[in-house]
């Protein structure tokens, strides 16, 4: 082969490389139907041109899959994650993680407004997660907390300096308060004035 | 990330095809040391100048075969970059163990977004201890949503965990978020 005809390979095999980008992600499978293929197609194509990491949005079809959930209510799942990890993503900015974005989206879909998360995100600093935080802000206010209480709850933990185990105690004793009838709102006021000096529980899932 | 593997391994394809060694016939060296006899003659009438005149070059061809290389890999580098927070590279492993009471349960497994919830058999399966089902699991640092399935059916949300908001297909499951270690 000479150099001319490298040189055209090279730029077929260039162009190859561009391929695939508009290809279906193998992962979709066939195990939806055409039209809902196609539609998480572009659904993953615009999470990619938005800077939304798209490996929650394939879980997503593959929980969907895995219930027997039909594509088009999977496609809306998708569609609705993609949203939230979107607003999440433009309130937390770019220095937020995968997990973070995925969490706060988490917290947006159970109804805390995205500014809120960007201001703990800001109060937070560079160095601390707020995957876990977001995470049991979106559990609490799903149990029924307030929005406002939840927040408050949540910054104050953070602000305090709360470590994750903590937070996670934080999240069970509140759960536990809910079940035996406590209101939601004075569950999550009062139990977080005292996660500082909290023990963490041990309860399952136990990273080992 | 496996676009940006698929770009990957393209990109290295390119580079080995210019990289390999062309093939040259067994006249070359005869062919060129003619040229170069030739060249030599040229130069001692002519000098330098003259030689200089006769290197083919195409400036125009290059520099557009050059910024055609250069525009196409830059193009699918920039597309095929991983999101914006998303992992550069693979998670570390961390043990996690799934624990679930429910002493009449025949079954318990272990589904999540860590095991493409169960698809192509990769569910875990718990042990049951006196009605206390439980199996420990490497699972990559993160955040995840998982549930247990009760007797290969019934879709339960971990009661000890954080509810995961999204349950947008009407099952429950679980939040879990598993830390790095290593950090």
């Amino acid at each position: 082969m000479n150099r001319s005809a490298r040189a055209v390979s090279a730029l077929a095999l260039a162009a190859a490389a561009w391929a695939p980008a508009r290809a279906q992600d193998p992962r979709i499978g066939n195990r939806l139907d055409a039209p809902s293929r196609a539609a998480l197609v572009a659904l993953l194509d615009s999470a990619r041109a938005q800077g939304i990491p798209v490996e929650p949005l394939m879980q997503k079809v593959n929980q969907g899959v895995a219930i027997g959930a039909d594509g088009p209510r999977i496609v809306a799942a998708v569609r609705t994650l993609t949203r939230e990890m979107a607003t999440a993503h433009r309130a937390l900015g770019t220095v937020a993680t995968a997990d973070e974005i995925q969490a706060a989206a988490s917290a947006v879909h159970a109804g805390v407004p995205a500014v809120e998360l960007g201001k703990i995100k800001k109060q937070s600093g560079l160095r601390r997660s707020l995957t876990l935080p977001f995470t049991v802000l979106a559990d609490i206010v799903s149990r029924g907390v307030p929005v406002e209480a939840g927040v408050n709850a949540i910054r104050s933990l953070v602000g305090a300096g709360a470590k994750d185990t903590d937070i996670n105690n934080f999240q069970r004793t509140v759960s536990g308060d809910i079940e035996k009838g406590a209101p939601p709102a004075a569950a999550a006021e009062t139990r977080a004035k005292a996660v500082p000096a909290g023990k963490p529980d041990d309860s399952a899932p136990q990273q080992l | 990330m496996p676009e940006w593997g698929e770009r990957h391994t393209t990109l290295e394809m390119i580079v080995q095809e210019l990289q390999r060694p062309v093939r040259l016939d067994e006249t070359f060296e005869r062919r060129v040391m003619v040229r170069v006899r030739r060249l030599h003659a040229e130069r001692r009438s002519r000098g330098w100048i003259a030689i200089a005149s006769r290197i083919t070059h195409r400036p125009g061809w290059a520099a557009a075969l050059a910024a055609s290389v250069v525009a196409v890999v830059t193009l699918g580098l920039l597309r095929g970059r991983p999101a914006e927070g998303e992992r550069r590279g693979p998670a570390p492993l961390e043990p996690v163990q799934f624990v679930l009471v429910a002493p009449d349960a025949h079954s318990v497994a272990v589904v999540g977004d860590f095991n493409d919830w169960g698809l192509n058999d990769g569910a875990l399966i718990a042990t049951n201890h006196e009605g206390v089902w439980s199996v420990t699991a490497p699972v990559p640092a993160g955040v995840h949503r998982y549930a247990f399935l009760v007797n290969g059916k019934q879709w339960v949300a971990d009661p000890s965990a954080p509810r995961a908001s999204d349950d947008d297909f009407g099952m429950p499951s679980s939040a879990l978020v598993v830390e790095d270690s290593t950090r």
